[in-house]
């Protein structure tokens, strides 16, 4: 079923015996396959203390209003990555294993070697932990060396010998999903191909449900993480929600990556939780636990690691403001790739210094907030009736038709798949507008609002709107602002 | 001489980094600037920059890396320019190159050892990058024209 043509694309959940067949061809993909061994996964994930497994972390952080901190981290060798993960854990609630970009396009020859010659310079080449490399004995060590619950982080579009694997080794969470880990993340993988390999892992994770075991399912929010306005990745989110719930997934955490004005960032937060209540409600699900996840910047960061810290802390403040269930941590090296545990730690620790102050304020309420919150609203369901729309009863369908008609466009992205007709830019304060709608289709009041506050920069900048300012803006957190200004600056700024 | 429009390059994010931004923003700036872009985006491979470059006779291969594999994607890429006959093509290379926070100057040390011309931090000004394009390019061209007038003049005599 490698390659799912538009036609043969369903939504509805996998029959059994077509998974079953599809199993055998993914777990030979590599020699590790055969070792996977779902009714010995099952017991692993039963004998587990509550304490390991992510579902009850995140049940316990909404219900007392907690925010899990919980950094990235992935290095090529076994023993160096259990000792990472040990060495981060005081400081955070839950793991992650960050998986090197070979493996997230299946390169497990590449990976190899990454690993080969990582173990002969005494050093981490790859800029994360091959899991299909490991192998289940070698994932199934890792948890077991751990006493916090553990998820995957990738970027795979076809990442089903990889969930195969980790989740049969003790691996209580998986990120992704067929849109948002195909058009950031690849340049030729068809949309109908990505979707249908994820609803493969949705499946497997409804197959572990169905044992009574719970595997958290978390859609990738920040998409690009390059100017991507909330409405975007909101329906992205919505949309993978729906797609894994029909698979038989249960438990679903939806992330939104920070954009750097705290109003937007507030109500993107606030608005994502009742946009994901409305949707799945409405397509008929009502036994399922949602939880929030707030990613810190995932632009460009200032070289300067002090500066750094300032973005991490506003970052942490919106979260927390916004009712994150969970924060993915930046770190103070992230200008130069992937950070030593230090640099992790201090990430780490100046988050949970803003996330405790924060706690301590009351509910964030001012009419900027809620007018965003509005706003957003409006926009996903603008953007989500004419994705249903176009699905004519069939969901998945109707998401590779939006994408292929600009319905849905992430800026930045590098799939030829996504239109790339939509820009965004900042406004006068910061908050991320549409700048050239292309084909999404939004309310004509709504188009005006983002067209007046655009030009309201434009006019405070003393320069005409275009692409060179969306150029200014996104290297503009880097050079240590929020909006990308004119050098130099009009006398009014 | 070379003209303003001569100048030609073959842009890209090599091996399996689908970093997207940074390669949009390259082109929009040096293409105003003068440089003829052949951009090949994202997850590009050294055959496919090499194979780019022989088919529009470009003058440089500017290649990106953002990921921290640059080290292991670009080893040996000088010599498989020797090998398609390309020896003297220049090599730019950019972004975040190894694994880790390095000394800048390791970096450029270690990639013009493997037979890089220019190593820049993920910092640089774009202007500064298209100005050296422009004058190790004419200086190539230089060269190249002075090879071929001395062979003009040996078989004149």
């Amino acid at each position: 079923m490698s390659d799912t043509s538009l036609n043969d694309l369903s939504d509805t959940k996998l029959d059994y015996s077509v998974y079953v067949r599809e199993r055998d061809t993914v777990l030979v993909t590599w020699h590790t396959g055969r070792d996977v061994d779902f009714a010995r996964g099952v017991a692993r994930h039963r004998d587990m203390p509550d304490s390991k497994k992510f579902s009850v972390a995140l049940a316990k952080a909404e219900h007392d209003q907690r925010t899990l901190l919980q950094p990235r981290a992935g290095v090529a060798l076994l023993r160096e990555h259990t000792k990472l993960l040990n060495d981060l854990s005081p400081y955070c609630d839950v793991l992650p294993t960050t998986v090197d970009a070979y493996t997230r396009h299946n390169r497990y020859e590449e990976a190899q070697q990454g690993i080969d010659r990582s173990r002969a310079a005494g050093k981490s080449l790859l800029n994360g932990f091959p899991p299909v490399n490991h192998g289940v004995s070698g994932c199934e060590q890792l948890v077991d060396s751990v006493s916090k619950p553990i998820q995957v982080r990738h970027g795979t579009p076809d990442a089903r010998l990889m969930a195969e694997i980790t989740l049969a080794s003790g691996f209580s969470s998986f990120e992704g999903g067929g849109i948002s880990y195909n058009i950031p993340y690849s340049k030729n993988v068809p949309l109908s191909r990505s979707i249908r390999h994820w609803q493969y892992c949705d499946r497997l994770v409804g197959l572990y449900e169905a044992e009574g075991v719970s595997i958290n399912r978390e859609p990738f929010g920040p998409l690009t993480g390059t100017l991507v306005p909330p409405f975007i990745s909101h329906t992205v989110a919505l949309l993978e929600g729906l797609l894994a719930l029909r698979q038989g997934v249960r438990c679903i955490t939806l992330g939104y990556g920070q954009a750097g004005n705290l109003a937007q960032d507030v109500a993107a937060m606030r608005s994502l939780r009742r946009l994901a209540h409305h949707y799945f409600a409405l397509f008929g699900y009502g036994d399922y636990a949602l939880s929030t996840v707030f990613h810190q910047w995932m632009g460009g960061f200032p070289e300067n690691e002090a500066k750094a810290y300032s973005v991490i802390a506003l970052g942490a403040a919106a979260a927390k403001f916004g009712g994150a269930t969970k924060i993915i941590v930046k770190t103070p090296h992230e200008a130069s790739g992937v950070p030593t545990m230090e640099a992790n730690r201090a990430g780490l620790q100046a988050t949970e210094q803003m996330i405790n102050m924060v706690s301590d304020q009351g509910y964030l309420a001012t009419n900027e907030i809620d007018q965003e919150v509005a706003l957003i609203e409006r926009e996903v369901h603008s953007v989500m009736a004419r994705v249903i729309q176009l699905g004519q009863g069939n969901l998945a369908r109707g998401v590779v038709l939006a994408f292929e008609a600009g319905v849905v466009d992430i800026p930045f992205a590098p799939a030829t798949v996504n239109a790339g007709l939509m820009t965004p830019v900042r406004d006068n304060n910061g908050a991320i507008r549409i700048f050239d709608q292309g084909n999404i289709p939004l309310p004509d009041d709504v188009i005006a609002l983002h067209r007046d506050k655009v030009a309201e920069r434009a006019t405070a900048e003393g320069r005409s709107a275009s692409f060179s300012m969306v150029v200014d803006d996104v290297r503009a957190i880097s050079a240590s602002r929020l909006v990308g200004r004119p050098n130099p600056l009009p006398q009014s700024l | 001489m070379v003209g303003e429009a001569d100048f030609r390059v073959i842009l890209g994010v090599i091996g399996a980094d689908c970093h997207a931004v940074g390669n949009k923003i390259i082109k929009s700036v040096l293409e105003p600037l003068g440089i003829n872009v052949v951009n090949l985006g994202v997850m590009v491979s050294q055959d496919e920059f090499i194979d780019a470059a022989i088919e529009t006779g470009a003058d440089a291969i500017l290649v990106s890396s953002i990921y921290g594999h640059g080290e292991i994607d670009c080893a040996g890429f000088r010599g498989r320019c020797i090998e398609r006959g390309l020896p003297d093509i220049l090599l730019y290379v950019g972004g975040n190159l190894v694994i880790g926070k390095v000394d800048f100057s390791d970096v450029e040390n270690l990639f013009k050892t493997m037979g890089f011309d220019r190593v820049f931090p993920p910092s640089v000004d774009l202007h500064v990058v298209a100005a050296l394009l422009k004058t190790d390019i004419l200086q190539r061209e230089g060269r190249r024209q002075e090879i071929i007038d001395y062979s003009d003049v040996r078989r004149a005599g």
